[in-house]
């Protein structure tokens, strides 16, 4: 009501220079922010607020490269074992003070202090072994052994710079008043219903068009909806496979589709028998037809894995994905001592409600392999309790063949591919929950680890998911799609791979343009 | 009077302690691990450990049990695990909403149930009867979820009358109110159509009408009073029916109140926030039990408390 009101009133004073926006911009999340201090800041509505307060070094853009934001160059060593930053000079925090060396000290050691446990400390923590500043605009990060992906780190938000004064003077206040040096600044927040975002006129970079932002927490899909149909929010996220179609109809709304870094897998629990056996592994996964997965359960609203991770990653090559073939899958399994008379029987863990149709992706994937002759087993656990299970040490793990999905939030594939393939990191120590492990394919992933060379690491990368795909050690399922609504008179608003959303960059269309 | 306020808020402390201790166990029954939940599926050993340490989560049941009751008797709720401000900020924050929510929707109820009660019973057998039975029974049988996705896209979307979703002022409240309230309108309009036809045969009704006073003065005076005993009943109840349906209403309409508040706790397993919610809803339905039952005493003077 109000906006429209304001909407008119503008409309009416005859804004036509768009120079200074002075709307306010909605945008309807699906919940409230949980914290708005930086390393807090974990699941993707707080994340998406904090990064128009708070930069962090370098910039992860939506086309996947890493770009220095608050540093202006940085350097490794010869033994690659110290990264030194120079940060861009006269950059002041919200609160008047300055963006220096010993404010990027204080926030890299809060982020790994067990004292605030925080879930994102493992980026740096046992990967930076101390931080030195030689003078206010260096900084210098000695690392115990080389580690390349440090920088893809540095773009996490966790890893934001935040002031240290308010830090210190807010003490437990600050998550709610969070202090950085983007382009906006925090005005208030009223708990469970918005917050709002001003401006920083004194911005260092390109200052934003429109004067406001206000993020309104909507669980409910319908209302989301509702409220950009109505103009009363001109960005919705999470748009329901069922609106689309009426959605885009409507001209004055696009509803967007934008990949996300979030893979969805199942794996094989190797310890367990059949699944040692490659031909077993390769045969559930020529059984199952990702595509029609894609198109019929989540309504086309995802992309079928055509490697380990989704692209858009630093390190994704396209290696492919074993195509849907029943004949060959019977073979394989015929192979490995499988038959009519002999099933195959297993039990299939699905969460539910943790990913975009989860439930209904494994009762597809149920009855696709029963065509093939093999008899799954659906078994659904809380989230909690699912979790728990899967991350059991070997001989305590029940689980045979489960699903889970796993977000490069980095956006480097060191990321997406160490924790998970690595032999090192068997469960409970690392994410590889169904125990795999190739003395080769360790290797190669500790080499990328330690090259510096960006297309050194991109081949290594490539040769490792090749070993990866070989293996067969998930069924590569799909990544998921995030689709947003947004209304027409708003330009240049960013749907980021890694769940969050940009609005620095926005201005809203003058009537002549739309 | 007094000795009777006070003994009664006496048995409420017994109470209390069972709600603290069946929430604590359930909470802590179901199964999941709330470090594990904070920290996402791939928290590093490292990580759980720090935020099990962090909130206490590493101690046995028994210590955080002992813990949490001693901590409640001295007014301290706890730390929330997700948003880590104490559990009293965040439920005096979330609580005056649902508050301004259930009394919009009591008075909705009130408005609607009691007159068409009313009047269905001054006229059985009507038409009028006939219509508000049967709206009652849509009514009570309508889900509050369907109901406010309905009004949504009738009355925001297509007629723009209201706005869709948020608080601020009153016109936020008409839809939710009216969504949350219809329900409880239903059940009150039949009850108070039941109570005022019991009444009405009453002999002291024919009475009064045959000494010659007004039907108004009937309705109102005599009968009306008489048979408000079971609707204040019911309506205390419906406060706690209503403060159940607030969870539903609040997420259909963005409503930043105690319901969203506890789904949001329950999903991310942040158990203070759970228990201090769950206390403090019960603490309401027990102070509204309490208004009600002396409400009886001002409406039925042979009611007496000694």
């Amino acid at each position: 009501m109000r906006f429209r009101l304001l909407a008119a009133l503008a409309l009416g004073l005859g804004l036509s220079v768009g120079l200074a926006q002075t709307r306010t911009l909605v945008i309807a999340q699906g919940t409230d922010p949980t914290s708005l201090d930086a390393p807090l800041a974990t699941d993707s509505p707080s994340a998406t607020v904090v990064n128009h307060v708070v930069e962090t070094l370098f910039n992860y853009t939506p086309e996947g490269k890493i770009e220095p934001l608050l540093v202006e160059r940085y350097s490794f060593s010869s033994d690659r074992k110290v990264l030194t930053l120079t940060l861009r000079k006269g950059i002041k925090f919200h609160d008047g003070t300055e963006l220096n060396a010993e404010a990027v000290k204080f926030n890299l050691e809060r982020l790994v202090s067990q004292e605030l446990a925080s879930s994102f400390a493992f980026l740096l923590r046992g990967r930076v072994s101390a931080i030195e500043t030689p003078d206010p605009l260096t900084v210098r990060l000695r690392m115990p052994e080389p580690f390349a992906p440090v920088l893809a780190h540095l773009t996490h938000s966790s890893t934001g710079i935040q002031s240290p004064a308010a830090i210190r003077r807010l003490g437990a206040g600050y998550r709610d008043n969070p202090v950085g040096t983007g382009p906006y600044k925090f005005d208030r927040w009223q708990k469970g219903q918005f917050v709002e975002l001003v401006r920083n006129d004194d911005y260092w970079g390109k200052k934003p068009a429109i004067e406001r932002l206000r993020f309104l927490a909507v669980p409910e899909a319908t209302t989301r909806m509702a409220l950009v149909e109505t103009g009363q929010a001109h960005v919705a996220v999470r748009v329901p496979p069922q609106d689309v179609q009426r959605l885009s109809a409507r001209p004055e709304i696009d509803v967007v589709t934008t990949p996300s870094v979030r893979t969805i897998f199942l794996y094989f629990n190797q310890t367990k028998k059949p699944f040692d056996d490659v031909r077993v592994r390769k045969a559930i996964n020529h059984a199952i037809n990702k595509e029609e997965i894609v198109r019929f359960v989540l309504g086309g609203f995802g992309r079928a894995s055509d490697a380990p991770i989704s692209p858009g990653i630093f390190g994704y090559t396209k290696i492919g994905s074993y195509d849907y073939n029943p004949d060959l899958a019977r073979q394989l399994l015929a192979q490995a001592g499988f038959n009519a008379q002999n099933p195959l029987r297993f039990t299939l863990s699905s969460p539910n409600g943790r990913y975009l149709q989860d439930i209904r992706v494994a009762e597809a994937i149920q009855s696709q392999l029963r065509a093939v002759g093999v008899q799954a087993q659906i078994q659904t656990l809380e989230w909690g309790a699912y979790l728990a299970a899967s991350n059991q040490p070997r001989e305590r793990n029940e689980f045979q063949v489960a699903m889970l999905g796993w977000g490069t939030v980095t956006g480097d594939a060191d990321y997406g591919l160490f924790g998970l393939f690595h032999s090192s990191q068997h469960a409970p120590n690392g994410f590889n929950r169904g125990f795999y492990a190739n003395p080769r394919l360790d290797r190669i992933l500790e080499q990328a680890r330690v090259a510096t060379n960006p297309q050194a690491r991109q081949q290594l990368y490539r040769s490792a998911m090749q070993i990866i795909y070989n293996d067969a050690p998930w069924v590569f399922l799909h990544a998921e799609q995030q689709v947003t609504a947004i209304r027409r008179e708003v330009q240049g608003f960013v749907v980021h791979p890694t769940e969050r959303l940009i609005a620095s960059g926005a201005s809203f269309r003058t009537s002549a343009e739309r | 009077m007094t000795t009777y306020i006070a003994r009664r808020l006496l048995t409420v402390i017994p109470t209390l302690l069972g709600v603290l201790l069946a929430v604590f166990l359930m909470v802590r029954l179901a199964p999941g691990d709330p470090a594990q939940l904070l920290a996402g599926e791939f928290a590093t050993p490292e990580t759980l450990a720090d935020i099990r340490q962090r909130f206490g989560l590493d101690q046995p049941w028994h210590v955080q049990l002992a813990l949490y009751a001693a901590n409640v008797a001295r007014g301290d709720l706890g730390q929330s695990v997700r948003t880590r401000k104490p559990v009293s900020y965040e439920l005096s924050q979330y609580f005056p909403n649902t508050l301004r929510l259930t009394l919009g929707a009591m008075l909705v109820a009130l408005l609607i149930g009691i007159p068409a009660g009313i009047l269905a019973a001054l006229r059985p057998g009507t038409i009028f009867d006939l219509l508000a039975m049967l709206g009652a029974l849509i009514g009570v049988s309508m889900p509050v979820f369907w109901f406010g996705l309905m009004a949504i896209l009738i009355f925001s979307v297509q007629l723009g009358w209201f706005p869709v979703a948020g608080t601020g002022t009153l016109w936020h409240l008409v839809l939710p109110a009216i969504t949350l309230g219809t329900g409880t309108a239903a059940i009150l309009a039949r009850m108070t159509r039941s109570a005022m036809l019991e009444v009405l045969s009453q002999d002291y009704i024919r009475t009064a009408r045959a000494k010659g006073l007004a039907g108004r003065v009937v309705v109102f005076k005599h009968a009306l009073r008489n048979a408000l005993i079971p609707v204040v009943t019911i309506t205390g109840l419906q406060f706690g029916g209503l403060l159940e349906g607030a969870v539903i209403t609040e997420t259909v309409f963005a409503w930043p109140g105690i319901g969203q508040l506890l789904v949001g706790s329950i999903l991310a397993r942040d158990y203070p926030v759970v228990q201090g919610a769950v206390l403090l809803i019960a603490v309401a339905f027990i102070l509204i039990n309490l208004v009600v039952d002396l409400l009886y005493g001002a409406i039925d003077p042979r009611i007496r408390y000694d």
